[in-house]
């Protein structure tokens, strides 16, 4: 089945025929997380990089990376993930032509991802991000493929 | 006849506005046009009437007091806002169709007109300052030339898309090398012999090139920036994706601060669901 990630959205699956997508990922960062030991998959869709009170409740945690990412992790790890075993691709990220550093989101994003792996000492295993393009990812959740489109084009990650 | 003057006629043969819109549109150019006139104008069209009823109590443009004729919705929401909605729903359907040749699917192009329209009045309220009262139907029919082009003339982005990327150029200027024009100032051009009125033509035609404007405008700039918050969401994003250029000008002008920036793209994911709703479900 396909399971489609919106803007701001999560989701995690352990159903070997699951197929999790999520388009349009503009100046967002779309992260796909795969177990293979455990068989789990999750793919999430952040708008934002941060939360600005991130202990407070959030309406929508996976809006922002440093909410639903952990988020997204606990969920995969309550399902049998590990954090050893979890192979971590990042997507999108992607900024306007020439706008300046400070309103440039997408690496933004990309930087609050990093710092947040940093932190917990975990590392991306691939990462297709930047750059001017729309992108759409697919994960598959039987072999942890990762497949990008963009304008027509497919490539693997 | 050069490719641009050939698009310009197709374009201009093929599209057109919805009948009971244009009535309301010569009504309202009459200079005795009065409100009660208006609403039963509007009334008489059942289509339009649903249209105008449904913003008037949407959260987005309403209140918390619902109205259920036109004449209430043109006290609670004034003349001026009225006629705004009028020609939203009046174009919407063109952003309703496929944009096979813009990698774009059906419903998809109105998804991101929304989100620019939404993301141009929030970003007003954002920075406290009063957004004039075209700003919303401004922003939503930017990219009225994108249907035209894509829907209608069967324009192929592909290869538009591929000389922007090996140039390093903004893709509306791709277009121009492509065509002999980009779809801001075809869609200008058709709205303004539809005879939508020109601070509204105007916004849509130098959206992409606000500094080329001969006069600041405040509308400009809010659906400038709103264009850009909305491409970088990806609401509705076709191949050409981000390959603009925001003007560091009006960016200055508004005096905009990232967090600003960010508090207007968390907020339109909200409203653009509702209004997308309302222009999506009725057909002119």
């Amino acid at each position: 089945m396909e399971i489609v990630v919106s803007i701001s959205d999560m989701k995690v699956t352990s159903r070997a025929k699951d197929v999790i997508v999520t388009h349009a990922l503009g100046s967002c960062l779309g992260l796909a997380a795969y177990d293979p030991v455990a068989g789990v998959a999750g793919l999430i869709h952040c708008l934002l990089p941060l939360a600005r009170d991130s202990k407070a409740p959030q309406k929508n945690p996976a809006m922002y990376v440093n909410t639903g990412v952990p988020q997204m992790m606990r969920a995969m790890f309550g399902r049998g993930a590990t954090r050893e075993n979890l192979i971590l691709k990042a997507a999108g990220c992607g900024r306007m032509m020439h706008i300046s550093n400070q309103f440039d989101t997408g690496a933004n994003n990309f930087a609050a991802l990093q710092k947040l792996l940093q932190v917990n000492e975990m590392h991306l295993s691939a990462e297709d991000v930047g750059g001017t393009i729309p992108r759409t990812m697919r994960l598959f959740a039987d072999t942890g493929r990762l497949v990008i489109s963009s304008c027509g084009r497919s490539w693997e990650l | 006849m050069s490719r641009r003057e050939d698009i310009i006629e197709k374009a201009s043969a093929i599209a057109h506005m919805p009948m009971p819109v244009q009535k309301v549109l010569a009504y309202i150019g009459n200079p005795d046009a009065d409100l009660r006139q208006l609403a039963k104008i509007i009334a008489y069209d059942p289509g339009l009437t649903v249209n105008v009823l449904r913003m008037a109590n949407s959260s987005f443009f309403g209140g918390a007091n619902k109205v259920s004729t036109v004449k209430e919705a043109l006290t609670r929401l004034g003349l001026n806002r009225v006629y705004q909605l009028v020609i939203a729903s009046g174009v919407a359907p063109f952003a309703r169709y496929e944009i096979k040749g813009y990698g774009l699917r059906p419903g998809e192009l109105l998804e991101h007109s929304v989100a620019v329209a939404a993301a141009s009045e929030t970003l007003a309220r954002e920075l406290e300052i009063t957004a004039p009262p075209h700003t919303f139907t401004a922003g939503l029919l930017v990219n009225i030339g994108k249907t035209v082009m894509g829907s209608f003339l069967e324009v192929d982005a592909a290869p538009i898309l591929t000389l922007a990327h090996e140039r390093h150029i903004p893709f509306e200027q791709a277009e121009e090398l492509v065509l002999g024009i980009n779809h801001a100032e075809l869609g200008a051009i058709l709205l303004e012999r539809w005879g939508i009125p020109t601070p509204i033509v105007n916004v849509v035609r130098y959206r992409l090139r606000p500094d080329d404007c001969p006069e600041p405008d405040i509308a400009l700039d809010l659906v400038h920036v709103g264009d850009v918050i909305a491409k970088m969401t990806g609401i509705g994003m076709g191949i050409d994706g981000m390959q603009y250029v925001p003007s560091e000008a009006v960016f200055a002008r508004l005096d905009l601060t990232p967090q600003q920036m960010e508090n207007v793209m968390a907020a339109i994911m909200e409203q653009i669901a509702e209004v997308r709703d309302i222009l999506m479900d009725n057909t002119l």
